[in-house]
């Protein structure tokens, strides 16, 4: 944990610089410069955390982190592109870009039922519910003039302030996930394939796993049950409450999405 | 699925959620779009789903991707919601700058 903490904040600070870079902003912005900066940044500090992660043995579970880079890469590319991006469809169609790597990486992670929820329903409702305002209101909007984007879409409010809390906020993220992302390999460098003892959450808790997987009075069996199955047995047995209240949520939403929307408003019977 | 992941692959991938969470706080922060503020939201979500099924492989607990159904639920019954406040909003004013309703900041 020597060396880590200096090469994360480096990165955060080079990310924010890229990201400001990235903003839209009237006259000249050196969106490429900003990308090539961004991009040095994440690839260096993976590159950086590349020579731990191939200490670990290779019956641990990160042959597929070559996918991880990728679909890594493409969320958080795509994720910038859906914040500097000037034109609101374009946005939203980077942000299904976001869904799809999501995904990816919950595929990676044996979430397959998640990965396939997540595309149905963010790729194929939610969004499309977004670009379907964002077409109305560009229709009876400003309509003559759609080759050049709207003043408030190509102007970022405080750009520099918000770029500096955001990466400020990631820079202490970071430094308390890879502190205890080396937890074990500091305390323990020779018995790597251990099941590993420190973590993000027994950092804070001051608990081991295996307390933790004792107090839940479970032993995890895996094998012969599909992550569907684990997923609906966990989701009905362990929060039969919460399962209720989230269909209280929906139905109480859809109302209130209702009532909103038959509103009449004065400057609509004005047009 | 035979073995919880180990703590430095566990870290990269809450190094993704992380970022894409902190993306999604600094769009919410930037952009004057009343529809990209809220999608902005929607990646915030993105962000927090991806550390809690990364969780859930840790520690081999299906809880972390019942949570993501539960974050799905509630980003649903957000985006419904917020996106008929938006047209109700579009509708009074003709336009979709944040900057329009500045008066409510008091």
């Amino acid at each position: 944990m020597s060396h880590a903490p200096y090469a994360l904040y480096v990165a955060s600070v080079l990310g924010a610089l890229a990201l400001l870079l990235m903003m839209p902003r009237n006259g000249y912005s050196p969106r490429k410069l900003g990308a090539l900066l961004g991009t040095a940044s994440l690839g260096g500090l993976w590159l950086w955390l590349k020579r731990d992660l191939d200490l670990l043995p290779p019956t641990s579970p990160v042959g597929l982190m070559s996918y991880y880079y990728i679909f890594s890469a493409l969320a958080i590319g795509s994720a910038v592109r859906v914040i500097t991006h000037p034109k609101p469809v374009y946005s939203a169609l980077w942000f299904v870009m976001v869904v799809l790597a999501t995904s990816g990486l919950f595929i990676i992670l044996n979430a397959e039922f998640m990965a396939f929820a997540m595309i149905i329903i963010y790729g194929g409702a939610i969004l499309v519910t977004y670009v379907f305002v964002i077409m109305l209101a560009a229709q009876s909007g400003d309509a003559a003039n759609d080759t050049t984007p709207a003043e408030y879409d190509a102007v970022p409010r405080e750009p520099v302030a918000a770029t500096a809390v955001g990466f400020l906020l990631l820079a202490v993220l970071l430094t308390v996930f890879f502190d205890a992302g080396y937890g074990n390999l500091r305390q323990a460098p020779r018995h790597l394939g251990q099941r590993p003892t420190i973590n993000a959450e027994t950092l804070l808790t001051n608990r081991p796993i295996t307390l933790l997987a004792a107090e839940r009075g479970e032993a995890p069996k895996f094998h012969d049950v599909s992550n569907t199955e684990r997923v609906g047995i966990d989701l009905f047995s362990n929060h039969p409450l919460g399962l209720e209240l989230a269909g209280v949520i929906l139905v109480v939403s859809l109302v209130g999405a209702l009532v909103i929307a038959r509103k009449q408003v004065e400057g609509d019977a004005a047009r | 699925m035979d073995q919880p992941l180990d703590n430095l692959p566990l870290a990269h991938f809450l190094l993704t959620g992380a970022v894409i969470f902190v993306l999604g706080v600094i769009g919410f922060l930037t952009r004057r779009n009343l529809i990209i503020i809220f999608l902005c939201t929607e990646m915030m979500f993105q962000g927090v789903a991806i550390s809690l099924v990364a969780f859930s492989r840790f520690h081999m607990n299906m809880t972390g991707q019942t949570f993501v159904i539960f974050v799905l639920t509630i980003a649903a019954a957000e985006a419904a919601l917020a996106l008929g406040l938006v047209v109700l909003l579009f509708r009074r004013k003709r336009t979709l700058d944040a900057q329009a309703w500045a008066e409510l900041s008091g």
